[in-house]
């Protein structure tokens, strides 16, 4: 299991990589909108390249923001609960978390391919709706993958990972 | 089974699940799907899931929550909360009290470069705590002053509280923020108002700062000078009718990080871990934004809400009242419910008797973010305070609490004002230029 927690930290860095890349391209694309714009000239398709580009900076870093336990809970119960049932509903939410992701992922898949049937794309410049539909999906399924992992390591090893450093994630 | 058993088994489901700590986000979306799919079908329920994941994750108005939350971190990095207080302390640090006051001042400006209470409180926090604590300020002032001046963060605009509120109510997010302006800094100034009685009332909890030079003013001034610039350009830039609250967000965000790297605050290792810190908080926001509209079709369908806005339609209460009993129930879910969470789960049912009643969406919207922001600070689970704590170990955390006391009962108080005078808030977005 340390070795697959070593690749699933991988995969979920380089994710979240391509979010923050993706954020820092969002802004590079409205910021030279709004300067040509002033000059007369506008980015031709800002919109589309921004919009398609937020569906990688929301989903990219979704296995990170659990890695890091960053979901909000209402804990006020938490300190009256023993040790043993705390575990418990962690090994229950991250369980629950997986099929809610792994259920996106399908309707998802679901969405594209009825989207390729349609020829589904962006306003201006086209981009194929399907393409950022398939991304989702898959990060929507690496996410599922890391909480299932997260599962098993609570589950079988008594370890939350969430409590850890961020060795290669 | 009626749709409003439904509802009402779907309200209880969700109440039990939060309570056994399941993530706000996955609560919602189990009962958003299950409680679709029970009433209009696995269809229904799984195109919603996948049509609203989408539509959500690619709408242009939502590009704000990142590009000011990455504003925000920058700032952050680059030390910019320090250079703010700086200013504060420069001009009000020598008066008694004046550190405190400075400290509100600082958190204040810095909650206009980000919409987080959170790292708001924990960035003044660190600045301003040790020097607290070098003039021997009473620690339930010192601590009181930064979770309470944190708060502000989610008033005063680029916030995320009213980005949430108007996705979730259709309402304009460039008259949100506006409509934050004036309460943000009313609250602030009562804020100061206030550090200066508790400190007439009893001088040794606040003592004088030592002064400043003309030189020392204008050299701390002159450092806050490119932030207050920036404030300027995204706040003014709304107002002005130049840019979108999106358009604002970039032009804020870039503004933040080219200063940063031009005066040698902000290194590319930092600007990649304040960006990678802005798409995790992005992804636990939109999470729930997505879980929020699962649950309220379910909610729809199940017509609880017209049940609820049918008992309260009984009571015969006015606006006035209705809006007391509303804002009365935020403050009290405040104390148990984190703050975000109790806007998502509430508005589906208070939004509709509100606009049914004819109270001002965007006045309201401003009432609720200011008790999201009583919340914060309120006992058992007040976040800010938890932050503050984590800053000033060595303070009991009952007496942050009984330090914030005085501060929460201000913004008691501000809400009335608001409710007296909702011009307050309703003065700058019916002025602002389209």
């Amino acid at each position: 299991m340390t070795r697959l927690r070593l690749w699933a930290d991988r995969l979920i860095g380089l994710a979240a990589a391509l979010g923050a890349a993706g954020l820092l391209f969002v802004m590079l694309v409205i910021l030279t909108d709004v300067i040509g714009r002033t000059l007369g000239h506008p980015l031709y398709g800002a919109q589309d390249l921004s919009t398609m580009a937020m569906v990688i900076v929301v989903f990219g870093a979704m296995a990170l923001c659990d890695r890091r336990g960053g979901h909000i809970s209402v804990d006020l119960l938490e300190r009256r609960f023993s040790g043993r049932l705390n575990r418990v509903l962690d090994i229950v939410s991250a369980t629950l978390g997986a099929v809610i992701f792994v259920s996106l992922a399908w309707a998802t898949w679901q969405s594209a391919a009825l989207s390729q049937l349609l020829n589904l794309s962006t306003n201006l410049i086209n981009l194929p709706k399907a393409w950022f539909q398939w991304v989702l999906m898959g990060f929507s399924l690496l996410t599922a993958f890391s909480l299932l992992l997260r599962a098993g390591e609570l589950a079988f090893r008594d370890l939350d990972i969430r409590q850890d450093g961020e060795t290669n994630a | 089974m009626s749709p409003a058993a439904a509802g009402v088994l779907g309200i209880a489901a969700l109440l039990a699940l939060l309570l056994l700590r399941i993530p706000v986000a996955f609560a919602m979306f189990a009962v958003g799907f299950v409680g679709i799919w029970a009433l209009n079908g696995a269809m229904a329920a799984m195109s919603l899931l996948a049509s609203e994941a989408f539509t959500l994750a690619s709408k242009p108005e939502l590009i704000v929550i990142p590009l000011f939350i990455l504003m925000g971190n920058v700032a952050a990095r680059a030390g910019m909360s320090g250079q703010l207080y700086d200013a504060a302390y420069a001009l009000i640090g020598s008066r008694r009290g004046g550190l405190a006051s400075a400290t509100v001042v600082g958190c204040g400006g810095f909650a206009a470069l980000s919409g987080s209470s959170v790292a708001a409180a924990l960035t003044m926090g660190k600045v301003a705590l040790s020097e607290m604590e070098r003039f021997r300020y009473d620690d339930r002032l010192s601590t009181g002053v930064i979770a309470a001046g944190g708060t502000l963060g989610i008033l005063i605009p680029p916030s995320t509280g009213f980005v949430i509120y108007a996705i979730l109510t259709e309402q304009s997010i460039g008259q949100l923020f506006l409509a934050g302006v004036l309460p943000g800094l009313l609250l602030l100034s009562l804020f100061v108002a206030v550090i200066g009685l508790l400190c007439r009332a009893r001088p040794e909890i606040g003592p004088v700062g030592p002064r400043t030079s003309p030189a020392e003013k204008l050299r701390a001034l002159a450092g806050a000078g490119p932030i207050a610039g920036v404030i300027l350009l995204t706040i003014g830039g709304i107002y002005g009718g130049f840019f979108s609250p999106v358009e604002a967000a970039a032009v804020g965000a870039g503004a933040v990080i080219l200063i940063g790297l031009a005066t040698g605050r902000l290194r590319l290792r930092a600007l990649w871990s304040a960006t990678r810190d802005s798409v995790v908080t992005t992804a636990t926001v939109m999470l729930i934004l997505i879980a929020a509209h699962l649950l309220n079709p379910f909610m729809a369908l199940s017509q609880i809400p017209e049940v609820i806005g049918g008992a309260i339609e009984e009571l015969a209460l006015t606006p006035t009242a209705l809006l007391v009993m509303l804002l009365a129930i935020y403050v009290v879910l405040g104390c148990f419910l984190e703050g975000f969470a109790m806007l998502v789960l509430t508005l589906p049912i208070f939004f509709p008797i509100v606009a049914e009643a004819g109270i001002d969406p965007i006045f309201f919207g401003v009432l609720c973010v200011l008790a999201l922001e009583m919340g914060l600070i309120s006992p058992p689970v007040g976040l800010n305070v938890f932050i503050v704590k984590s800053v000033a170990p060595g303070v009991a955390l009952g007496r942050i609490f009984v330090g914030v006391l005085p501060f929460w009962l201000t913004m008691l108080a501000a809400l009335a004002l608001l409710l007296a005078f909702p011009e307050i808030a309703l003065f700058l977005p019916t002025t602002m230029i389209p």
